[in-house]
Protein backbone atom coordinates (compact mmCIF):
# COMPACT_ATOMS: atom_id res chain seq x y z
CA UNK A 1 0.00 0.00 0.00
CA UNK A 2 1.29 3.69 -0.63
CA UNK A 3 0.97 6.20 1.32
CA UNK A 4 1.74 9.71 0.99
CA UNK A 5 4.05 11.96 3.67
CA UNK A 6 3.43 16.15 3.60
CA UNK A 7 5.18 18.50 5.81
CA UNK A 8 5.71 22.26 6.44
CA UNK A 9 2.43 23.36 4.73
CA UNK A 10 3.65 26.85 5.72
CA UNK A 11 0.28 28.58 4.89
CA UNK A 12 0.89 28.38 1.32
CA UNK A 13 -2.84 27.35 -0.03
CA UNK A 14 -1.83 27.28 -3.88
CA UNK A 15 1.05 24.71 -2.97
CA UNK A 16 -1.36 22.60 -0.75
CA UNK A 17 -3.76 22.55 -3.33
CA UNK A 18 -1.53 21.15 -6.14
CA UNK A 19 0.28 18.86 -3.61
CA UNK A 20 -3.35 17.34 -2.49
CA UNK A 21 -4.54 16.99 -6.28
CA UNK A 22 -1.44 14.98 -7.26
CA UNK A 23 -2.08 12.85 -4.74
CA UNK A 24 -5.45 12.44 -5.85
CA UNK A 25 -4.73 11.67 -9.21
CA UNK A 26 -2.06 9.01 -7.86
CA UNK A 27 -5.19 7.26 -5.88
CA UNK A 28 -3.43 7.38 -2.48
CA UNK A 29 -5.28 7.57 -0.24
CA UNK A 30 -3.53 7.80 3.47
CA UNK A 31 -1.98 10.84 3.79
CA UNK A 32 0.24 12.19 6.72
CA UNK A 33 1.29 15.26 7.93
CA UNK A 34 4.31 15.71 9.58
CA UNK A 35 3.27 20.03 10.74
CA UNK A 36 4.03 23.24 10.21
CA UNK A 37 0.64 24.34 9.48
CA UNK A 38 1.06 27.81 9.78
CA UNK A 39 4.55 30.56 9.39
CA UNK A 40 5.61 32.81 6.93
CA UNK A 41 2.82 32.21 4.03
CA UNK A 42 -0.52 34.17 3.41
CA UNK A 43 -3.17 31.82 4.66
CA UNK A 44 -2.99 30.45 7.68
CA UNK A 45 -6.53 29.63 8.14
CA UNK A 46 -7.56 28.50 4.72
CA UNK A 47 -4.66 25.74 5.37
CA UNK A 48 -5.48 24.19 8.79
CA UNK A 49 -9.25 24.22 7.44
CA UNK A 50 -8.39 22.38 4.78
CA UNK A 51 -5.95 19.86 6.66
CA UNK A 52 -8.74 19.55 8.98
CA UNK A 53 -11.77 19.29 5.94
CA UNK A 54 -9.67 16.26 4.44
CA UNK A 55 -9.14 14.55 8.06
CA UNK A 56 -5.60 14.27 7.25
CA UNK A 57 -3.43 12.62 10.36
CA UNK A 58 -1.43 15.66 11.77
CA UNK A 59 1.83 15.70 13.93
CA UNK A 60 2.25 19.23 16.15
CA UNK A 61 5.35 21.34 13.71
CA UNK A 62 7.47 23.99 15.48
CA UNK A 63 5.31 26.76 14.01
CA UNK A 64 2.15 25.49 15.41
CA UNK A 65 3.71 24.96 18.56
CA UNK A 66 4.66 28.74 18.86
CA UNK A 67 1.53 29.98 17.78
CA UNK A 68 -0.30 27.98 20.60
CA UNK A 69 2.29 28.62 23.15
CA UNK A 70 3.77 31.70 21.89
CA UNK A 71 7.51 32.93 21.29
CA UNK A 72 9.20 30.96 23.58
CA UNK A 73 11.15 28.98 21.69
CA UNK A 74 14.41 30.12 19.86
CA UNK A 75 14.93 29.23 16.14
CA UNK A 76 18.78 28.84 16.42
CA UNK A 77 18.91 27.98 12.87
CA UNK A 78 17.72 31.81 12.14
CA UNK A 79 21.03 32.70 10.01
CA UNK A 80 21.07 36.20 11.55
CA UNK A 81 19.10 39.18 13.71
CA UNK A 82 17.70 40.25 10.67
CA UNK A 83 16.16 36.77 9.89
CA UNK A 84 14.68 36.19 13.25
CA UNK A 85 12.94 39.56 13.00
CA UNK A 86 11.25 38.64 9.98
CA UNK A 87 10.21 35.22 11.47
CA UNK A 88 8.89 37.41 14.63
CA UNK A 89 6.87 39.45 12.69
CA UNK A 90 5.64 36.29 11.00
CA UNK A 91 4.65 34.89 13.56
CA UNK A 92 2.86 37.58 15.47
CA UNK A 93 1.09 38.66 11.94
CA UNK A 94 0.01 34.65 11.89
CA UNK A 95 -1.14 35.09 15.42
CA UNK A 96 -3.73 38.01 15.55
CA UNK A 97 -5.21 36.14 12.47
CA UNK A 98 -5.58 32.71 13.08
CA UNK A 99 -8.85 32.12 14.60
CA UNK A 100 -9.84 30.45 17.94
CA UNK A 101 -11.07 26.99 16.36
CA UNK A 102 -7.75 26.58 14.28
CA UNK A 103 -6.07 27.61 17.02
CA UNK A 104 -7.88 24.75 19.33
CA UNK A 105 -7.43 22.38 16.24
CA UNK A 106 -3.31 23.09 16.39
CA UNK A 107 -3.03 23.10 19.83
CA UNK A 108 -4.42 19.30 20.00
CA UNK A 109 -2.09 18.06 17.30
CA UNK A 110 0.09 15.03 18.88
CA UNK A 111 4.31 15.23 18.89
CA UNK A 112 4.40 11.89 16.99
CA UNK A 113 2.13 9.40 14.81
CA UNK A 114 3.19 5.98 14.41
CA UNK A 115 1.98 3.62 12.55
CA UNK A 116 3.51 -0.21 12.87
CA UNK A 117 7.16 0.57 12.26
CA UNK A 118 6.81 3.88 10.97
CA UNK A 119 7.04 6.78 13.17
CA UNK A 120 6.25 10.40 11.72
CA UNK A 121 7.18 13.54 13.84
CA UNK A 122 7.69 17.55 12.60
CA UNK A 123 12.06 17.63 13.68
CA UNK A 124 13.20 14.58 15.27
CA UNK A 125 11.55 12.38 17.93
CA UNK A 126 13.67 14.53 20.83
CA UNK A 127 12.13 17.33 20.03
CA UNK A 128 10.15 20.11 17.24
CA UNK A 129 12.90 22.37 16.89
CA UNK A 130 15.77 19.54 16.49
CA UNK A 131 17.09 19.24 12.73
CA UNK A 132 17.73 15.73 11.19
CA UNK A 133 20.22 17.35 8.14
CA UNK A 134 21.28 14.95 5.73
CA UNK A 135 24.63 15.37 6.02
CA UNK A 136 24.35 14.68 10.25
CA UNK A 137 26.45 12.17 11.92
CA UNK A 138 25.33 8.85 10.66
CA UNK A 139 25.44 7.13 14.37
CA UNK A 140 23.43 10.08 15.52
CA UNK A 141 20.98 10.04 13.21
CA UNK A 142 20.48 5.91 13.49
CA UNK A 143 20.30 6.23 17.35
CA UNK A 144 17.09 8.54 16.49
CA UNK A 145 15.82 6.06 14.88
CA UNK A 146 16.36 3.08 16.97
CA UNK A 147 15.54 5.02 20.30
CA UNK A 148 12.38 5.68 18.91
CA UNK A 149 11.62 2.29 18.57
CA UNK A 150 10.68 2.53 14.57
CA UNK A 151 12.40 0.83 11.31
CA UNK A 152 11.34 3.93 9.41
CA UNK A 153 10.98 7.98 10.58
CA UNK A 154 9.23 10.52 8.68
CA UNK A 155 10.75 14.17 9.16
CA UNK A 156 10.13 17.43 7.90
CA UNK A 157 11.60 20.87 9.33
CA UNK A 158 14.62 21.04 7.08
CA UNK A 159 12.74 21.70 3.79
CA UNK A 160 14.97 19.55 2.03
CA UNK A 161 13.44 16.19 1.28
CA UNK A 162 15.81 13.13 1.27
CA UNK A 163 15.82 9.23 2.04
CA UNK A 164 18.58 8.04 3.54
CA UNK A 165 19.63 5.03 4.24
CA UNK A 166 21.91 3.62 7.16
CA UNK A 167 22.94 -0.04 7.19
CA UNK A 168 25.89 -3.05 7.28
CA UNK A 169 26.86 -0.86 10.81
CA UNK A 170 28.53 -2.36 13.77
CA UNK A 171 30.49 -0.59 17.00
CA UNK A 172 32.91 -2.55 18.76
CA UNK A 173 34.03 -1.31 22.08
CA UNK A 174 36.09 -2.64 24.93
CA UNK A 175 34.39 -2.68 28.78
CA UNK A 176 36.36 -1.91 31.99
CA UNK A 177 35.06 -2.07 35.46
CA UNK A 178 36.21 -2.28 38.78
CA UNK A 179 37.55 -5.72 40.70
CA UNK A 180 38.72 -6.90 37.64
CA UNK A 181 41.82 -6.65 35.44
CA UNK A 182 40.17 -8.18 32.33
CA UNK A 183 38.22 -5.77 30.01
CA UNK A 184 35.52 -7.47 28.06
CA UNK A 185 35.32 -6.93 24.36
CA UNK A 186 32.58 -6.82 22.46
CA UNK A 187 31.23 -6.02 19.00
CA UNK A 188 27.35 -4.82 18.07
CA UNK A 189 25.79 -5.13 14.96
CA UNK A 190 23.52 -2.49 14.41
CA UNK A 191 19.81 -2.38 12.85
CA UNK A 192 19.00 -1.39 9.58
CA UNK A 193 16.75 1.77 9.46
CA UNK A 194 15.90 4.91 7.26
CA UNK A 195 15.01 8.68 7.80
CA UNK A 196 12.44 9.67 5.41
CA UNK A 197 12.52 13.77 5.24
CA UNK A 198 9.28 14.73 3.26
CA UNK A 199 10.75 17.93 2.40
CA UNK A 200 8.19 21.18 2.12
CA UNK A 201 4.75 21.97 0.45
CA UNK A 202 4.84 25.42 1.31
CA UNK A 203 7.87 26.71 2.02
CA UNK A 204 10.88 25.14 -0.74
CA UNK A 205 14.24 25.26 0.11
CA UNK A 206 15.76 22.37 -2.08
CA UNK A 207 17.11 24.59 -4.65
CA UNK A 208 13.52 25.02 -6.99
CA UNK A 209 10.06 26.37 -6.48
CA UNK A 210 8.14 23.15 -6.98
CA UNK A 211 6.77 21.58 -3.47
CA UNK A 212 7.65 18.48 -2.38
CA UNK A 213 6.50 15.35 -0.59
CA UNK A 214 7.17 11.92 -0.63
CA UNK A 215 5.39 8.72 -1.78
CA UNK A 216 6.31 5.06 0.08
CA UNK A 217 5.25 1.92 -0.71
CA UNK A 218 5.05 -0.37 1.77
CA UNK A 219 5.22 -3.49 -0.32
CA UNK A 220 7.84 -2.74 -2.45
CA UNK A 221 9.75 -0.75 0.11
CA UNK A 222 10.00 2.42 -2.03
CA UNK A 223 10.37 5.97 -1.47
CA UNK A 224 9.53 8.70 -4.36
CA UNK A 225 10.27 11.88 -3.95
CA UNK A 226 7.94 14.33 -5.52
CA UNK A 227 7.85 17.53 -6.82
CA UNK A 228 4.55 19.77 -7.82
CA UNK A 229 4.40 22.99 -9.68
CA UNK A 230 2.09 25.20 -8.36
CA UNK A 231 1.06 28.93 -8.97
CA UNK A 232 3.83 30.28 -7.00
CA UNK A 233 3.16 34.09 -8.20
CA UNK A 234 -0.46 33.56 -7.04
CA UNK A 235 1.48 32.97 -3.38
CA UNK A 236 3.81 35.53 -3.48
CA UNK A 237 1.33 38.54 -4.40
CA UNK A 238 -0.82 37.56 -1.18
CA UNK A 239 2.69 37.73 1.10
CA UNK A 240 2.98 41.16 -0.38
CA UNK A 241 -0.53 42.09 -0.80
CA UNK A 242 -0.82 41.32 3.31
CA UNK A 243 2.35 42.87 4.40
CA UNK A 244 4.30 39.94 5.39
CA UNK A 245 8.26 40.44 4.71
CA UNK A 246 8.81 40.46 0.85
CA UNK A 247 11.70 38.12 1.13
CA UNK A 248 9.19 35.79 2.16
CA UNK A 249 8.49 36.27 -1.37
CA UNK A 250 11.39 36.31 -2.60
CA UNK A 251 12.25 32.84 -1.40
CA UNK A 252 9.20 31.19 -2.73
CA UNK A 253 10.37 32.38 -6.06
CA UNK A 254 13.86 30.99 -5.43
CA UNK A 255 13.42 27.50 -3.81
CA UNK A 256 16.42 28.66 -1.26
CA UNK A 257 16.88 30.00 1.58
CA UNK A 258 18.07 33.76 1.92
CA UNK A 259 19.56 34.92 4.69
CA UNK A 260 21.79 37.66 5.63
CA UNK A 261 24.81 36.36 7.52
CA UNK A 262 26.30 39.65 8.57
CA UNK A 263 25.18 40.16 12.46
CA UNK A 264 25.37 36.16 13.27
CA UNK A 265 27.65 36.89 15.93
CA UNK A 266 25.55 38.11 18.60
CA UNK A 267 22.96 35.81 18.00
CA UNK A 268 21.80 34.16 22.13
CA UNK A 269 19.46 31.03 22.04
CA UNK A 270 16.51 31.74 23.81
CA UNK A 271 14.91 28.87 24.34
CA UNK A 272 13.95 28.34 27.80
CA UNK B 1 50.03 17.13 33.71
CA UNK B 2 48.83 17.12 37.15
CA UNK B 3 45.41 14.34 37.75
CA UNK B 4 41.64 15.01 38.58
CA UNK B 5 39.72 13.70 41.21
CA UNK B 6 35.57 13.17 40.58
CA UNK B 7 32.97 12.21 42.91
CA UNK B 8 29.27 12.64 42.91
CA UNK B 9 26.59 11.56 45.35
CA UNK B 10 27.48 13.26 48.36
CA UNK B 11 23.88 13.76 49.55
CA UNK B 12 24.75 16.06 52.23
CA UNK B 13 27.40 13.24 53.90
CA UNK B 14 29.98 15.70 55.18
CA UNK B 15 31.65 12.92 56.71
CA UNK B 16 32.11 11.45 53.73
CA UNK B 17 33.46 14.32 52.09
CA UNK B 18 36.20 14.88 54.55
CA UNK B 19 36.94 11.24 53.72
CA UNK B 20 37.39 11.86 50.49
CA UNK B 21 39.75 14.80 50.77
CA UNK B 22 41.56 12.69 53.27
CA UNK B 23 42.04 9.98 50.62
CA UNK B 24 43.14 12.47 48.24
CA UNK B 25 45.74 13.50 50.11
CA UNK B 26 47.37 10.47 50.46
CA UNK B 27 47.40 10.58 46.48
CA UNK B 28 49.88 11.93 44.15
CA UNK B 29 49.57 15.23 42.39
CA UNK B 30 45.77 15.38 42.82
CA UNK B 31 45.71 19.04 41.76
CA UNK B 32 41.55 18.91 40.86
CA UNK B 33 38.66 17.96 42.38
CA UNK B 34 35.18 17.92 40.66
CA UNK B 35 31.72 17.27 42.18
CA UNK B 36 29.78 16.38 39.54
CA UNK B 37 26.24 16.83 41.30
CA UNK B 38 24.05 15.38 43.66
CA UNK B 39 25.64 17.21 46.82
CA UNK B 40 22.12 17.47 48.36
CA UNK B 41 19.06 14.47 48.89
CA UNK B 42 16.49 14.55 51.11
CA UNK B 43 17.97 12.06 53.78
CA UNK B 44 19.67 14.36 55.86
CA UNK B 45 20.39 18.16 56.30
CA UNK B 46 22.71 19.49 53.92
CA UNK B 47 23.65 22.55 55.17
CA UNK B 48 26.85 21.60 57.16
CA UNK B 49 28.36 20.31 53.57
CA UNK B 50 27.90 23.12 51.07
CA UNK B 51 29.38 25.56 54.05
CA UNK B 52 32.11 23.44 53.80
CA UNK B 53 32.00 23.43 50.00
CA UNK B 54 31.72 27.13 49.38
CA UNK B 55 34.17 27.73 52.11
CA UNK B 56 37.17 24.89 51.97
CA UNK B 57 39.55 24.59 54.54
CA UNK B 58 43.02 25.31 53.73
CA UNK B 59 44.25 22.16 53.24
CA UNK B 60 40.99 21.12 51.67
CA UNK B 61 41.07 20.54 47.65
CA UNK B 62 39.55 23.03 46.18
CA UNK B 63 36.06 21.39 44.49
CA UNK B 64 34.58 22.42 41.27
CA UNK B 65 31.01 21.90 41.16
CA UNK B 66 28.30 21.33 38.90
CA UNK B 67 24.57 20.92 39.48
CA UNK B 68 23.03 17.35 39.47
CA UNK B 69 19.34 15.71 39.43
CA UNK B 70 18.55 16.75 42.85
CA UNK B 71 19.67 20.14 42.98
CA UNK B 72 17.34 20.64 39.44
CA UNK B 73 14.43 18.89 41.33
CA UNK B 74 15.02 21.79 44.29
CA UNK B 75 15.83 24.84 42.27
CA UNK B 76 12.85 24.05 39.94
CA UNK B 77 10.75 24.15 43.07
CA UNK B 78 12.36 27.19 44.30
CA UNK B 79 11.28 28.67 40.49
CA UNK B 80 14.51 28.56 38.94
CA UNK B 81 13.69 26.67 36.48
CA UNK B 82 10.41 28.99 35.10
CA UNK B 83 6.83 26.89 35.38
CA UNK B 84 8.34 23.97 36.20
CA UNK B 85 8.43 22.34 39.46
CA UNK B 86 9.98 19.30 40.86
CA UNK B 87 7.53 16.97 39.13
CA UNK B 88 9.89 13.92 38.71
CA UNK B 89 10.68 13.26 42.10
CA UNK B 90 7.35 14.13 42.43
CA UNK B 91 6.27 11.32 40.82
CA UNK B 92 9.40 8.99 41.68
CA UNK B 93 8.99 9.45 45.57
CA UNK B 94 5.57 11.55 46.19
CA UNK B 95 5.37 14.84 47.95
CA UNK B 96 6.65 13.84 51.25
CA UNK B 97 10.33 13.34 49.29
CA UNK B 98 9.82 17.22 47.77
CA UNK B 99 9.09 18.69 51.25
CA UNK B 100 11.81 16.87 52.86
CA UNK B 101 13.97 18.15 50.11
CA UNK B 102 13.31 21.65 50.49
CA UNK B 103 13.86 21.03 54.08
CA UNK B 104 17.46 19.68 53.99
CA UNK B 105 18.37 22.88 52.49
CA UNK B 106 19.00 26.17 53.79
CA UNK B 107 17.06 29.46 51.68
CA UNK B 108 20.53 30.69 51.79
CA UNK B 109 22.31 28.66 49.56
CA UNK B 110 20.17 28.05 46.65
CA UNK B 111 20.97 31.17 44.43
CA UNK B 112 24.67 29.41 45.25
CA UNK B 113 23.40 26.16 43.66
CA UNK B 114 21.75 28.23 40.94
CA UNK B 115 25.23 28.96 39.69
CA UNK B 116 26.43 25.83 39.39
CA UNK B 117 27.20 24.88 35.87
CA UNK B 118 25.88 22.17 33.65
CA UNK B 119 28.81 21.02 33.06
CA UNK B 120 32.65 21.19 32.25
CA UNK B 121 34.50 20.87 29.23
CA UNK B 122 38.24 20.19 30.08
CA UNK B 123 40.85 19.41 27.61
CA UNK B 124 38.42 17.37 25.31
CA UNK B 125 36.58 15.80 28.18
CA UNK B 126 33.01 16.68 29.54
CA UNK B 127 32.53 16.63 33.20
CA UNK B 128 28.74 16.35 33.80
CA UNK B 129 26.09 14.74 35.92
CA UNK B 130 24.60 12.57 33.44
CA UNK B 131 23.99 13.37 30.26
CA UNK B 132 23.75 16.79 27.68
CA UNK B 133 20.37 14.88 26.55
CA UNK B 134 18.89 14.94 30.24
CA UNK B 135 20.25 15.35 33.78
CA UNK B 136 18.26 12.30 34.81
CA UNK B 137 19.94 9.85 31.51
CA UNK B 138 21.85 7.43 33.34
CA UNK B 139 24.69 5.92 31.70
CA UNK B 140 25.85 2.27 32.24
CA UNK B 141 27.94 -0.27 31.09
CA UNK B 142 24.88 -1.88 29.41
CA UNK B 143 23.71 1.13 27.92
CA UNK B 144 23.71 0.93 24.19
CA UNK B 145 26.60 1.46 22.35
CA UNK B 146 25.05 3.84 20.12
CA UNK B 147 23.23 5.96 22.78
CA UNK B 148 26.80 6.23 24.20
CA UNK B 149 28.33 7.56 21.12
CA UNK B 150 25.33 9.86 20.63
CA UNK B 151 25.53 11.35 23.92
CA UNK B 152 29.60 12.21 22.96
CA UNK B 153 29.02 13.54 19.82
CA UNK B 154 26.27 16.23 21.11
CA UNK B 155 29.04 17.56 23.58
CA UNK B 156 31.85 16.80 20.83
CA UNK B 157 34.06 15.54 23.13
CA UNK B 158 36.31 12.41 23.13
CA UNK B 159 35.82 11.44 27.03
CA UNK B 160 32.54 12.24 28.69
CA UNK B 161 32.54 11.16 32.58
CA UNK B 162 28.99 10.51 34.05
CA UNK B 163 27.92 10.15 37.37
CA UNK B 164 24.08 9.65 37.14
CA UNK B 165 23.86 5.79 36.37
CA UNK B 166 25.67 5.02 39.67
CA UNK B 167 28.43 2.79 38.61
CA UNK B 168 32.03 2.75 37.73
CA UNK B 169 32.63 1.54 34.41
CA UNK B 170 34.92 2.84 31.34
CA UNK B 171 33.38 1.72 27.67
CA UNK B 172 35.71 2.53 25.57
CA UNK B 173 34.64 2.65 21.54
CA UNK B 174 37.34 1.19 19.52
CA UNK B 175 36.12 0.81 16.14
CA UNK B 176 33.37 -0.21 13.62
CA UNK B 177 31.82 1.79 10.82
CA UNK B 178 28.53 2.33 9.43
CA UNK B 179 27.08 2.95 5.64
CA UNK B 180 25.06 5.85 4.84
CA UNK B 181 23.47 6.23 1.15
CA UNK B 182 21.41 9.40 1.02
CA UNK B 183 18.79 9.96 -1.90
CA UNK B 184 18.13 13.36 -2.33
CA UNK B 185 17.46 15.51 -5.57
CA UNK B 186 20.64 15.64 -6.97
CA UNK B 187 21.44 11.86 -7.14
CA UNK B 188 22.42 8.96 -4.49
CA UNK B 189 25.12 9.76 -2.17
CA UNK B 190 27.52 6.92 -0.41
CA UNK B 191 29.21 7.46 2.49
CA UNK B 192 31.45 4.68 4.84
CA UNK B 193 31.20 6.39 8.66
CA UNK B 194 33.82 5.32 10.84
CA UNK B 195 33.09 4.96 14.69
CA UNK B 196 35.66 7.77 16.40
CA UNK B 197 37.91 6.49 19.28
CA UNK B 198 35.80 8.01 22.48
CA UNK B 199 34.92 6.61 25.92
CA UNK B 200 32.08 7.50 28.25
CA UNK B 201 33.57 6.96 31.69
CA UNK B 202 31.03 6.62 34.69
CA UNK B 203 32.54 7.65 38.03
CA UNK B 204 30.29 5.89 40.87
CA UNK B 205 28.47 7.51 43.42
CA UNK B 206 28.94 8.45 47.31
CA UNK B 207 31.81 6.62 48.39
CA UNK B 208 32.72 4.67 44.43
CA UNK B 209 34.83 7.88 43.46
CA UNK B 210 37.22 7.89 39.90
CA UNK B 211 41.01 9.65 39.33
CA UNK B 212 41.70 10.30 35.81
CA UNK B 213 45.19 11.16 35.10
CA UNK B 214 44.70 13.52 31.27
CA UNK B 215 48.75 13.12 30.52
CA UNK B 216 48.38 9.06 30.61
CA UNK B 217 44.69 8.63 29.97
CA UNK B 218 44.79 6.48 33.50
CA UNK B 219 41.14 6.02 34.89
CA UNK B 220 41.26 4.28 38.75
CA UNK B 221 38.60 3.59 40.20
CA UNK B 222 38.49 4.12 43.84
CA UNK B 223 36.25 3.22 47.13
CA UNK B 224 36.63 6.14 49.79
CA UNK B 225 38.65 4.68 52.47
CA UNK B 226 40.35 2.07 50.63
CA UNK B 227 42.32 1.37 48.00
CA UNK B 228 41.79 1.31 44.12
CA UNK B 229 39.69 -1.46 42.93
CA UNK B 230 41.85 -1.58 39.39
CA UNK B 231 44.72 0.38 38.33
CA UNK B 232 44.86 -0.23 34.64
CA UNK B 233 47.49 2.19 32.53
CA UNK B 234 46.64 2.88 29.03
CA UNK B 235 48.05 4.19 26.20
CA UNK B 236 48.69 7.52 25.97
CA UNK B 237 45.23 9.36 24.78
CA UNK B 238 43.43 8.06 21.81
CA UNK B 239 45.21 7.37 18.20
Amino acid sequence: MAHAVISCLHANLAAVEAVLDDIDQQGIETITCLGDLVGYGPQPNEVVELVRQRNIPTCQGCWDEDIIDGLNACECSYPSQLAERRGHRAHHWAAERITKDNKDFLAGLPMTLRRGPFLFVHGSPNSQHEYLLPGMSAFAALERVESAEADTLFCGHTHQPYVRELRDGSIRMKLEKPGTDQSVEQEITLPIRRIVNAGSVGEPRHGNTHATYVIHDEIKEKVIIREVQYDVAKTCQAIIEQGLPEVFAWRLSHGFEYAERADDADHVCERS
Amino acid sequence: MKRWALISGLHGDLELYEQIQNDLKHQRSIDSLFVLGDLIGPDRNCDALLDRIRNPKRSDIKPDCVYGWWEEQLLAECGYRGDRRAQALRMSDGEEAVNQLMNAVDSSHVPWLASLKFGFIELDCALIHASSADIGDKLTPETSPLILLDRLTRLDVNRLFTAKGGQQFRVKLTGGTIQSHIKDHEGMQKANHAVPKRSVIGIGQQTAYTLYDPATDLVEFMEAGGKAPTSKRQGLGFA
